[in-house]
């Protein structure tokens, strides 16, 4: 089968449609664009510095490029460089797959006052992301709110000793950050009681060998409910008094946010709870980790999932599809999305009339600046040869120069 | 020899790694390579060699590809007596408690059933230096030169 394929975005689920789709359709031409100059999306700039053997799963992706024949470009930002209806001219098919990295905010009074951050912002900076913002002050008693695995990602990360950091590819400024951060209270807030959090029980266990820090666990009360929450209430109840570290790790649910208050930064958080008592929390700080949305800056999500003519199937509209988390919103691990998208890999294929005449990524060559798959091996190669101790990677965080190098030698398409 | 390389899967690592394995002995041996997922207990052979290729998900449990086949394993404990395998396990270390108890578990309801384990079962760390390549090909020259002796096959 021949078609001309545009996958938008390099991240887990762009790859994993790239993957069966030329699993099953070799002679496919696909295209995979990126508004990075470096692949993997999430998987560099989303999975935390100290989980290399989930980010290990670029090894796979990188197949993708290298055996199976897809193309990967970089650094295009699809709405400024080039416009979707460009695209869908030149292309079979295009799907969106560029994910949702807006970070979801409270909605509640106070939530724009200064030392409130969004998670998925911070998690960028502590990635060395080239547009993330730098990171912030955060004080002795920062807040999180969130009950879910990202939340549990930057509890542990700030948790850590630079011993427990080894390993990691975090960098010498976000560890210089957390090195410097004088936290004496890490409290960690949710909604929902207890054994509905929406922790992985696998990722609490790794917060009992932190050696920091004393858990505290609060708000746990025998609860009748079924045996994925009874293991969810082992855990929590497990982590209660480790590990006699200075610091205090405090865990607090059931409670529902009602306003942050402060003169212009941040000072407070108030709360209620079940019995609809007010709850207030002094901090210095509040991370919100409440999930994701689209940013709608580039790429009008939200309206052309409204528009959508079958969003189940991830059909947009007439040879226009949508993946991953900007299909289905910010639910589901990396793996749920390889299901999805060898789904939707049938779906394109069922569907596929493809058109000779479409002149594929020849309309991107009026674009600048573009990088391919041999550029990022030369990035990954000048990351990875000489890390500092204790680092497995340098990551190199300017834009500019991650193209530099991935020019360096060769051609560029 | 023949040999069917099976592999338990959740994020696709395993069944790359699956498919290294069938590419680096399909010139010397007739190999093929199939999802467990696409496997039952009954079509196990006792003229064939099984490598086993399986992680761990969630909380130290098989992957999800892996699931029906140690159901079915568990639910019908069949008769497995004559089948000689050999299993190979990915995990990560960052889970210390579970690592690689999604092959460990795999292997013990095939000897449950009656399955020859041959060679030991060899865990590889994604959180390590080691790439599961460099690990897996020795790993399966040397079980497949006990198959040979196993199975009565001149090398």
């Amino acid at each position: 089968m021949t078609g001309k394929i545009c996958i938008i975005g390099a991240g887990p689920s762009g790859c994993f449609l790239a993957q069966a789709l030329l699993k099953s359709a070799p002679g496919l031409e696909v295209d995979v664009i990126d508004a990075l100059p470096v692949p993997f999306g999430l998987v560099r700039y989303g999975v935390a510095a100290d989980h290399q053997g989930t980010k290990a799963i670029a090894r796979q992706f990188a197949r993708i490029f290298e055996r199976q024949g897809a193309r990967f470009l970089g650094n295009i930002c699809v709405g400024r460089d080039i416009t979707l209806t460009q695209l869908q001219a030149a292309y079979d098919v295009v799907v969106l797959a560029a994910g949702l990295s807006g970070d979801r905010r409270l909605g509640i009074s106070g939530d724009t006052l200064s030392g409130v951050y969004g998670a998925g912002s911070l998690t960028r900076a502590l990635n060395e992301h080239p547009d993330a913002p730098p990171l912030p002050v955060l004080g002795p008693r920062p807040l999180i709110i969130g009950n879910g695995n990202v939340a549990l990602d930057i509890l542990r990360l700030l948790a850590k000793t630079q011993a427990e950091l080894e390993g990691s590819d975090l960098g010498p400024g976000p560890s210089q950050w957390l090195a410097q951060n004088r936290i004496d209270h890490l409290t960690i807030v949710g909604r929902a009681a207890p054994e509905r959090a929406k922790f992985d029980t696998v990722m609490l266990k790794e917060l009992a060998k932190l050696s920091d820090v004393t858990i505290q666990m609060n708000d746990i009360a025998p609860s009748a409910t079924d045996a994925d929450g009874e293991k969810l209430l082992q855990s929590l109840t497990g982590l209660d008094g480790k590990s006699d570290g200075p610091r205090q790790l405090i865990f607090r649910f059931g409670l529902t946010p009602l306003a942050l208050t402060g003169d212009t930064h941040v000072r407070a958080a108030h709360f209620s709870n079940a019995a609809q008592q007010q709850v207030d929390i002094p901090c210095s700080s509040v991370i919100t980790a409440i999930g994701f949305e689209a940013q709608n800056d580039w790429l009008p999500r939200d309206a052309l999932i409204q528009s959508a003519a079958d969003l189940s199937s991830g059909r947009l509209g007439p040879r226009l599809y949508a993946a991953g988390w900007f299909r289905r919103g910010p639910r589901g691990t990396i793996p749920e999305h390889r299901t999805d998208a060898q789904i939707l890999a049938r779906t394109i294929l069922a569907d596929l009339d493809p058109d000779a005449g479409r002149a594929g990524r020849r309309a991107l060559g009026q674009i600048k600046q573009v990088t391919d798959f041999d550029g990022w091996l030369r990035i990954d190669a000048a990351e990875t040869q000489s890390p500092p101790t204790g680092r497995c990677r340098s990551k190199i965080s300017s834009r500019l120069r991650m193209v530099q190098i991935a020019q360096q030698e060769g051609t560029r398409q | 020899m023949k040999i069917t390389i099976l592999y338990g899967t959740e994020t696709g690592n395993a069944e790359m790694l699956a498919e290294d394995i069938q590419a680096e002995f399909e010139a010397a041996h007739d190999v093929n390579c199939q999802n467990l997922s696409e496997t039952s207990p009954d079509d196990l052979a006792p003229d064939r060699f099984y490598l086993l290729v399986c992680s761990t998900y969630g909380d130290g449990d098989l992957p999800a590809s892996a699931q029906p086949f140690g159901a079915a394993l568990t639910k019908a404990q069949p008769d497995l007596s004559q089948v000689h395998f050999a299993i190979f396990g990915l995990g990560d270390s960052e889970y210390d408690e579970t690592f690689n108890h999604g092959p460990q578990k795999l292997a013990t309801l095939m000897t449950a059933c009656g399955a020859i384990q041959l060679g030991p079962r060899i865990a590889h760390d994604a959180s390590g230096a080691d790439l599961a390549e460099d690990l897996a090909m020795p790993w399966a020259s040397a079980v497949i030169a006990l198959a040979q002796t196993a199975l009565g096959i001149p090398a």
